[in-house]
């Protein structure tokens, strides 16, 4: 039961928000809509028509189509075929690829899509994918398109595009359901917004009556926290960490940076600026990788994670569900997982010191479970990420990288996860921070750098970063003076 | 033993948040199955009907139970104990994700090479009259060496070279199996010394007239019992279900995973060695034949016992019921006089059967998590405003 009651129109041509902290249930209605899941109750109408959707198909022949970053088609088809998967053109069972391909092509041409439609998919890009998505959804004659949060994956310039897109889908009198809680998303290009809380609705009005603190009050069911802590002059202490011209084929060249005690790092970059990249590449996840990395001073070799945390280095990794969490398994255990070898008494685990430091952290960090031995899996996105940081904070490394730290997690748990990375820092942590949040980079990084093409764009001061200015360096409308590597 | 406290926070322990770690431990997870024993031998006593049994000592005869009787109950402990001893070998591969399918060719090999040593050394061999003291302990070595061994190449196999299980143990399954027969030129070794048999493996006791072996049923336990404390208390134990849960994910946290891969298929394959080495005492005699087939029932017996085969979830104890079940349904098909034929296809029956119920138990579980979680969120929301 993720839902309750939830009842409100959408008119067609609109764009409608919805709106809600991770776990409010906004996706569950959603994949309602496109018959994944089904209702227990209550009945919605297409056009004055009630509907009861027992299948994606059924869905589909209604017009309802859903776009979802975890419904992907099967990668290891061509775009071609992904597109005409519910009816694939043949002649007596045989396949006819050439009106497959004619058939794709329009599709995408429809859309300004452009990719070869002989292309295996898994190999596109996430954008290109979604475009893929979109494009086969239309194909399939959908008036009503779910988009369960689209650009959470997307770089910032194929968010635009896609704005792009949904202006044109409109035009065409498409009705968009947008799942979402990226605020100025919502603003820019939804008429209307739903919110929901705890699986129920909230409220539903049209964009330009309400405002951003009354939807996150609305969302939050409390009034608006500062989702920054107030930044605190700190002077940085000994040097944790210094790589000197890392590189790795295809991925990054000629990286350096050093990374002192009491700083936070940002990384700006688009995705596939080699951001990740290089946080794998120090992790000891990168067998190709050449440079050299310095840890307290020392020059050190990391091949494995294992080696990295040996030198007192973590790492928050951008997928919690599939880097970093054992899904299936508890709370507690997960918490422990990176540091099982100080809980090691001649192979046995010290059962009274794991509770003590699962029940510490649980405490500190304020995780809501119903308990630390329930499975990570039935926890929401931010309490999920806090069992991540835990992880690594009981391991008490030194260095600690956080790639998109806040990624999926909601307003509330973002706050805090803000104020313990600032916390962190001040108790003597050097932290690397690579997010796409342009907000989150410049008001929690002492120092930052802009990452373009697998190269640093740019290493800029607090003071001397701006929004506009790491955008520049991110996208290379710049001068040639910050193309030198620092 | 203190840990190091996290030095950049002001962690301390937190006495108030005790119910955190109280409340919501999972519950005993092989409740379902018990309860199926339980109504299995129910049925199997009333329905088996009885028969007359002579008593040895005083000659007079009395009206036993077909099912609940010493003998019969003996037998089928015995009967369980190969299958559930490979059994809770093959679910520590299981709960990595991977599986073994060359536990029943491990079986032989080990049995095959333990069978040779202690022929030679048998009443029969070359090495007549050599001390017992280290006949036996040399022949126990042998089996679970070998096993232990062949285990090894398994899991060398799959770290080392990357392939999937599956494909790696359907070869070792034909390998070992080739190998037992070349070394044994498809002869049967038989005749071994009697301290090995008689005076360990089948060593008898008598009780109200029914001869019982109580060291297959005292090892099922002991292994069953010392890897079921592993696999919860041991980091080891952790470890493997972290790599079963999740592999990146353990990777990502530093688990030696490779190190974790090969423990369990040397374990796989030690199970395997100490099942050949209770056969051989017990039956006296091994060929290249031997245990042909037993890695399905293995396997199935783990996965009855609540193993998943997508890994991260299986108890020593659930293999054990497993295999227990299986044997029960198959002693049950004697005692109910049911056609010999149909056995394969009520064992097939309920295995599906058992793995559906334990799917439908684990969706109740999960729901009755999910609703704790929120109530939870909900009484901090509360607590919050």
């Amino acid at each position: 039961m993720a839902l309750q009651d939830v009842s409100f129109d959408v008119m067609p041509g609109v764009c409608h928000a919805l709106m809600g902290e991770n776990g409010a249930g906004k996706s569950t209605l959603g994949k309602i809509l496109a018959g994944i899941h089904r209702p227990d109750e209550g009945r919605f109408e297409i056009d004055g028509v009630v509907q009861y959707f027992r299948s994606p198909l059924e869905a589909q022949r209604a017009g309802v189509g859903i776009v979802h970053q975890e419904l992907s088609f099967c990668p290891n088809l061509s775009v071609a075929e992904n597109i005409c998967l519910s009816h694939l053109p043949n002649r007596a069972g045989r396949m006819d690829w050439h009106r497959l391909h004619r058939k794709a092509q329009a599709c995408l041409d429809e859309i300004g899509a452009e990719c070869d439609v002989r292309e295996e998919l898994g190999r596109l890009s996430a954008g290109q994918t979604q475009l893929v998505q979109i494009a086969a959804t239309l194909a399939t004659g959908a008036r009503i398109f779910v988009m369960d949060e689209p650009t959470s994956s997307l770089s910032a310039a194929e968010s635009q595009r896609l704005e792009g897109l949904i202006g044109q889908l409109r035009r065409r009198g498409v009705t968009i359901l947008y799942v979402s809680h990226r605020m100025d998303e919502i603003f820019r290009f939804c008429d209307t917004v739903t919110v929901m809380r705890d699986s129920q609705h909230v409220a539903t009005m049209p964009r330009a009556e309400t405002n951003e603190s009354e939807l996150v009050r609305l969302m939050i069911g409390r009034a608006w926290q500062k989702l920054f802590p107030e930044h605190v002059e700190r002077a940085p202490g000994p040097e944790r960490l210094r790589v000197e011209e890392l590189s790795s084929p295809g991925k990054f060249r000629n990286v350096s940076f050093s990374l002192c005690s009491g700083e936070v790092m940002g990384i700006a970059g688009l995705v596939g600026s080699g951001r990740s990249e290089i946080a794998m590449g120090i992790f000891g996840l990168d067998s190709s990788m050449t440079g050299r990395v310095f840890v307290e001073g020392q020059g050190v070799s990391v091949r494995s994670p294992r080696e990295a945390m040996a030198f007192g280095i973590g790492f928050v990794t951008e997928d919690r569900k599939r880097q970093g969490l054992v899904l299936g398994m508890e709370c507690g255990e997960n918490m422990t997982l990176a540091s099982l070898d100080r809980l090691n008494w001649n192979g046995i685990i010290r059962r009274a010191d794991e509770r003590n430091l699962v029940t510490s952290f649980f405490e500190k960090l304020q995780v809501k479970a119903a308990s630390a031995h329930v499975p990570a899996q039935t926890l929401s996105g931010g309490n999920q990420q806090k069992l991540v940081l835990a992880k690594w904070l009981a391991r008490e490394c030194r260095v600690l990288i956080l790639d998109e730290p806040t990624r999926g997690v909601d307003v509330g748990a973002k706050a805090e996860i803000h104020r313990l990375i600032d916390e962190l820092a001040a108790a003597g942590l050097a932290i690397l921070m690579i997010s796409s949040e342009l907000p989150e980079v410049l008001n929690l990084s002492t120092r930052l750098m802009v990452m373009r093409n697998g190269r640093v764009a740019g290493m800029l001061d607090r003071a001397e970063a701006t929004q506009e200015r790491v955008m520049q360096l991110m996208a290379g409308r710049d001068t040639q003076e910050n193309l030198r590597p620092h | 033993m203190k840990i190091d406290q996290p030095i950049l926070l002001n962690v301390e322990s937190a006495p108030g948040s005790a119910t955190v770690m109280a409340s919501g431990r999972q519950r005993f997870k092989e409740t379902g199955l018990l309860g199926v024993l339980l109504a299995l031998g129910f049925l199997l006593t009333i329905f088996g009907g009885s028969l007359e049994e002579r008593n040895r000592d005083t000659g007079s005869t009395n009206t036993v139970n077909k099912f609940l009787r010493a003998d019969n109950l003996g037998n089928l402990a015995k009967d369980t104990s190969f299958f559930a001893i490979m059994a809770v070998g093959a679910t520590g591969v299981i709960i990595t994700g991977g599986i073994d399918l060359s536990v029943g060719s491990m079986y032989c090999l080990a049995a095959v090479c333990g069978a040779m040593f202690l022929n030679y050394f048998g009443p029969q061999g070359p090495g007549a009259g050599a001390s017992p003291f280290w006949v036996v302990p040399g022949a126990i070595a042998i089996c679970l060496g070998t096993g232990t061994l062949c285990g090894l190449l398994n899991g060398l196999g799959v770290v080392g070279l990357r392939v999937h299980p599956f494909v790696i143990t359907l070869g070792t399954m034909a390998i070992y199996r080739g190998v037992a027969f070349v070394m044994t030129k498809a002869q049967a070794f038989t005749s071994f010394p009697e301290q090995f048999t008689d005076g360990l493996i089948r060593h008898q006791i008598n009780w109200q007239g029914a001869s019982l072996y109580p060291v297959p049923l005292a090892i099922m336990i002991g292994v069953t019992v010392l890897a079921g404390w592993y696999f919860k208390h041991a980091v080891t134990g952790r470890h493997i279900f972290a790599v079963g849960g999740n592999e990146q994910a353990s990777l990502f946290s530093g688990l030696p995973v490779n190190r974790v891969k090969l423990k369990v298929y040397a374990f796989s394959g030690c199970t395997a060695g100490i099942a050949a080495m209770i056969m051989l005492g017990y039956y006296g005699s091994a060929s290249s034949d031997a245990g042909k087939g037993y890695e399905l029932d293995v396997i199935a017996a783990a996965v009855v016992g609540g193993a998943s085969l997508t890994g991260g979830r299986g108890t020593a104890l659930g293999a054990l019921l497993g295999a227990l079940t299986i044997q029960m349904i198959n002693n049950g098909i004697v005692i109910l006089n049911i056609d010999q034929n149909y056995s394969q296809i009520i064992i097939g029956a309920v295995i599906v059967l058992a793995v559906l119920l334990d799917r439908i138990n684990g969706t109740l579980r999960d729901k009755r998590l999910a609703r704790a979680a929120r109530s939870a969120r909900e009484t901090q929301q509360e607590l919050a405003s």
